[in-house]
């Protein structure tokens, strides 16, 4: 029996509001038949790419990228049925030919990422081949803790060898793929799991990432991958509509910064904190100028980023959910989490959430929850942030960078608290109207994770206290 | 109440939560689509433990095994299956 439901009876919207509703900015080509239609010829194929093309030579700066990148996504559109396999080697492309004259030494620096790759292979390979062992039982747990080991070795090595700094480039290399290979091992006991070869391809795909994986690893890949010639059109109309988008917020970004920083001379959040920090703090209102500046200018370029990065590989064709999605229209500290830095969150659902929830404290709810959520949002966020930023563990020692690490613990420890808050408190159906249902809870939360932004900025230079004094000039107060 | 009208009920709940009023199939893909969200997912893994004793510290857990009602029916099913034939 296949049953259609229909969770909610909607009335009937007034057709001004029903005309607003549905009103499109960038229009939904993905439904128009014609359209999918032609997006399956071999001219309608050239002209999406001609498009998708233009459109990338205007987020992307450098030529080379922009013409390794276009080839690759013709390549993929023409031949899909080697899709995965095209994938990875156009991760490999990225990974070791296009950025060869960017280092002073290649050979060097490709041969440490070789070594990190050759590692994450090997871990996923022996993963699968004793899933029972001790190891094929917890790799997430056995790396994490290799790496963690690695920081400190590379941290109590005599500094100015060669091997100290071998150690640290290799440290570095490891530290951008971790996540990557992470997502490679929860997919060693996956029914269909994909070969090294193709995992390969999700370490840090030829799209784009940061140090977080866009999106997702191999077994997310499989679920999302166009299964005949109507979906690739599809999703690649909505890849295309998608780098539409990201060039949109572009330009607004730089209209936006323009507006603020140049017109309307209001310092950055930096700048406000330092001086703040020098004992002559600006007044109140241009301290929250440059708070909400600076908060809204993240949002800002990581959707425009997010964009462009999930467009390419809708243009590959995976379906992969957008990165930010309206975070402004969520009424739970929990759900803007999720609609702020998608893949953000789920690598930490995925990698300390489930583990820990899974397991522990099963008969005490709350506690269970309560648990898993300090697990990821405070615990998997601080340790993805230190990991992150090694350079100052390089240049202030394990200690110092342990200290100057109190505000991003603080933070993630407020973020835990106000997620795990969120969640305790019983779900339920949004009050109607649109001013209590919708905008003043909205409106809460995004004043919630505008000022835990005084505690999210990522320079370290001051400690706990100073954020606490810009905190109070926010209000007025001056101590 | 049958099993697949209890599962459909709690999905039916979790997409109101949400304010979504789009109709769905027991096909219909939930999480892997965006419909719902891990923290949706966390409140059906309770349902499915507490209500049909599924573990999944021992099945292992991915959003595919929940991703539709038809999924979830499924896994309740292979889980009711296994337990059975431990008893015989």
């Amino acid at each position: 029996m296949n049953t259609i439901v229909s969770p909610v009876q909607a009335e009937p919207a007034p057709q001004a509001a029903s005309r607003l509703a549905n009103f499109r900015l960038i229009p939904r080509i993905e439904t128009y038949p014609a359209v999918v239609s032609f997006a399956q010829t071999i001219a309608g194929k050239a002209v999406l790419l001609v498009l998708f093309g233009a459109g990338l030579a205007y987020t992307i700066r450098t030529l080379k990228d922009w013409l390794v990148l276009t080839l690759c996504l013709a390549l993929i559109t023409f031949l899909p049925a080697r899709r995965r396999l095209l994938v990875t080697i156009s991760t490999l492309i990225f990974t070791f030919i296009v950025p060869w004259k960017a280092y002073q030494n290649p050979v060097y620096v490709f041969s440490l990422i070789a070594g990190v790759l050759a590692l994450g292979a090997l871990l996923f390979w022996f993963a699968t081949l004793w899933p029972r062992s001790w190891y094929g039982r917890r790799p997430i747990f056995f790396l994490l803790c290799g790496f963690a080991a690695l920081i400190v070795v590379a941290a109590y090595t005599p500094r100015g060898t060669s091997f100290s700094r071998v150690l640290w480039d290799l440290t570095q290399i490891l530290s951008a793929y971790i996540w990557f290979i992470c997502y490679s091992l929860l997919d060693r006991n996956a029914p269909g799991r994909d070969p090294v070869a193709l995992q390969l391809g999700t370490y840090r795909p030829f799209w784009g990432s940061t140090h977080t994986p866009f999106p997702k690893g191999a077994a997310y890949l499989r679920r999302i991958e166009a299964r005949d010639a109507q979906q690739f059109a599809v999703i690649q109309l909505k890849g295309l509509k998608l780098l539409a988008w990201a060039i949109l917020i572009t330009l607004f970004g730089d209209v936006f910064n323009k507006c603020v920083y140049v017109y309307l001379h209001i310092p950055t959040f930096s700048q406000a904190l330092n001086l703040s920090a020098n004992r002559t703090p600006l007044p109140w209102y241009i301290c929250w100028g440059s708070l909400l500046a600076g908060f809204f200018g993240g949002i800002i370029s990581l959707s425009a980023f997010g964009h462009q990065v999930i467009a390419g590989c809708r243009m590959a064709g995976f379906n992969a959910l957008r990165n930010t999605y309206r975070p402004f229209s969520s009424r739970t500290v929990a759900e803007f989490f999720n609609r702020y830095y998608f893949y953000f969150k789920e690598l930490l659902v995925d990698v300390f959430f489930y583990p820990f929830f899974l397991k522990y404290f099963k008969k005490h709810h709350k506690l269970r929850l309560v648990g898993a959520i300090f697990a990821a949002a405070c615990f998997g966020n601080a340790f993805y942030h230190f990991g992150r930023d090694l350079t100052f563990v390089q240049q202030l020692g394990l200690g110092g960078a342990l200290a100057g690490y109190q505000v991003c613990i603080f933070y993630c420890i407020l973020l835990a608290a106000a997620i795990s808050v969120s969640q305790l408190r019983h779900r339920k159906p949004a009050p109607d109207g649109f001013i209590r249902g919708q905008l003043w809870p909205s409106f809460l939360v995004v004043l919630f994770f505008c000022l835990l932004d005084v505690f999210g900025s990522t320079e370290r230079n001051y400690p706990l206290v100073e954020h606490f004094r810009f905190l109070g000039h926010l209000f007025n107060l001056n101590f | 109440m049958d099993q697949m009208t209890e599962i459909r009920e709690f999905m039916k709940n979790l997409l109101a939560i949400r304010h979504d009023r789009q109709p769905f199939s027991d096909a219909s893909s939930l999480f892997l689509s965006g419909r719902l969200s891990s923290v949706d997912a966390v409140e059906l893994v309770v349902f499915l433990e507490e209500k049909y004793g599924v573990d999944f510290a021992e099945t292992g857990f991915d959003q595919s095994l929940i991703d539709s009602v038809d999924a979830v029916a499924s896994l309740v099913r292979s889980v009711k299956a296994v337990d059975q034939s431990a008893f015989r």
